[in-house]
């Protein structure tokens, strides 16, 4: 994995951020980009660079805004981080590019009521089919 | 002819954890499936909001099971990351050696669960028996059979004396004998071939759409372990082969895991012989400085990965987990097209599930 030419890519897509590596332990890189951009840099990590390894898609709620984290892997980790506002959180899904999204984006969907749009298959997918609660991850003392 | 759903499960005798199918069958073929999954899910990443980071290496030990030790190595790695602890090389070692017999342990039972789903009871009472030998040497070096309690954030809190060494080279060969007899089995008997040779079939691109990992990707012809790709542990100073296959069945799935059992037995007695002196722990303090680290390991079936974030306190902001299993779960509709009923068990234990990893 070259990932100086993965970031050169990827300021393409986005070209008003000034997209800076930030150094974190253990071997792996992450790049902060706006939502509207996550599908079109995924898009250039994938047909450019053959990047198709999503590992994990982590949402966390910082209890000012929704944070995601793409974390990709190629021998080396790259991690892509975008926030979404607390409220009415949407972005594209990624299903098109990586079908192996498709449960990782289910599950940040249902525990922060993140939506996906584009997604094949949106429902809950280890909450009951019943469940009228709220998203389990939000954070209780900021629920709306 | 006419289509027939049939719901199967969340309690059924393929599988011994819950996991529900509803299965589309044309006559005797599957044309569609769907599954469910959470009934077994506890919440686990709210709990790890709400714990210490002392606490939760008990916690994440106990959302498996069978793999408890690649939890806890995944989880200890990250936290000391975050930490920036440098991790005695005897404590690295000790570890590894739990992480390869717990992938022991954990391949012969699954080749147990196999073989009574393709009706080979022998198979599955020898595998079970053998088991046996790993579970020994396991609870003589920690005192646990399944959860070891082995890892503490710094380093480990077991030590091996020579005794103890003699003792496990000498089980590791027993053990040895037993998985070639085994692995003659695989490859030779008629029965077990016919019952398993291009059944749940996955290409290496429908392995790559769907990003899986471990056994089942490596016996489909991608060649990924992070043992040996991004060596964490004691993984860099051993030698070991990457076991990978071309057929892509559960055939191929069967003889990769056997192939890597007995690599495991190799990386054990290298292990044995290479094992530094020094400490086994460094100190960790309890509050752990505002930050985030990535950490992965090869877990039996295949990359686990940790997301944790750290804010100042004694308790993470956030920790994410990924099991193995979620990935290979996806495919399982794709390797049940075209299936015969009869197969079903079969395909769901060939890619070794984990429903409790998968859940969390």
């Amino acid at each position: 994995m070259n990932i100086e030419l993965m970031l050169e890519s990827l300021r393409e897509t986005s070209p008003t951020e000034a997209l800076e590596p930030q150094a974190v332990p253990i071997d792996e890189t992450f790049v902060t980009l706006p939502p509207d951009c996550i599908h079109a840099a995924v898009q250039v990590l994938v047909e450019c660079f053959d990047l198709r390894h999503l590992s994990a898609i982590t949402g966390e709620d910082t209890g000012d805004e929704i944070v995601l984290l793409y974390h990709f892997w190629d021998r080396h980790g790259l991690t892509l981080r975008t926030p979404l506002p607390r409220q009415n959180a949407r972005i594209t899904t990624l299903t098109d590019l990586i079908p192996g999204a498709a449960f990782y984006e289910r599950e940040v969907s249902e525990m922060l009521g993140v939506a996906f749009d584009g997604h094949p298959n949106p429902r809950t997918l280890v909450l009951p089919d019943d469940w009228a609660g709220e998203p389990p991850l939000l954070r209780p003392e900021k629920r709306q | 002819m006419s289509r027939i759903t049939i719901p199967i499960g969340p309690q059924h005798p393929a599988l011994k954890e819950p996991l529900s199918f509803l299965l589309t069958v044309e006559g005797e073929r599957i044309v569609e499936s769907a599954l469910r999954i959470g009934y077994v899910h506890r919440g686990l990443e709210r709990i790890f909001q709400n714990r210490s980071y002392v606490q939760n290496v008990h916690v994440v030990e106990r959302i498996c099971g069978i793999c408890s030790h690649a939890h806890t190595t995944t989880y200890c790695q990250g936290v000391e990351a975050l930490l920036g602890l440098h991790i005695p090389p005897r404590a690295l070692y000790l570890r590894t050696l739990l992480c390869e017999l717990e992938r022991i342990h954990s391949h012969l039972l699954w080749l147990g669960v196999l073989a009574e789903h393709v009706g080979f009871t022998t198979i599955f009472m020898y595998a079970w028996r053998d088991r046996e030998i790993v579970l020994d040497i396991m609870e003589k070096l920690s005192g646990g059979r399944v959860a070891h309690a082995v890892n503490v954030i710094g380093g480990v809190r077991i030590d091996v004396d020579q005794e103890q060494v003699r003792l496990i080279l000498a089980r590791l060969d027993e053990l040895e004998r037993q998985i070639e007899s085994f692995l003659g089995v695989i490859q030779h008997e008629r029965t077990f071939r016919a019952r398993t040779r291009a059944v749940g079939y996955l290409s290496i691109e429908q392995v790559r759409s769907h990003c899986v990992v471990g056994p089942v990707a490596r016996a489909s012809g991608v060649d990924i372990d992070l043992r040996r790709d991004a060596p964490y542990a004691a993984y860099g100073q051993l030698d070991f082969r990457v076991i990978t296959a071309e057929e892509g069945d559960v055939w191929a799935r069967t003889m990769v895991r056997a192939l890597e059992t007995i690599e495991s037995v190799c990386m054990c007695r290298q292990l044995l012989a290479g094992l530094p002196d020094g400490p086994l722990a460094v100190r960790a303090p309890r509050r752990v400085p505002p930050s985030e680290a990535v950490s992965r390991c090869e877990a039996p079936r295949g990359e686990l990965i940790y997301y944790i974030r750290s804010d100042g306190s004694d308790r993470p902001a956030r920790v994410k987990v990924r099991t193995p299993t979620l990935t290979t779960l996806a495919t399982l509709p794709d390797q049940l097209r075209g299936v015969n009923t009869a197969d079903v068990p079969t395909v769901l234990s060939g890619v070794d599930l984990c429903i409790a990893c998968a859940d969390r």
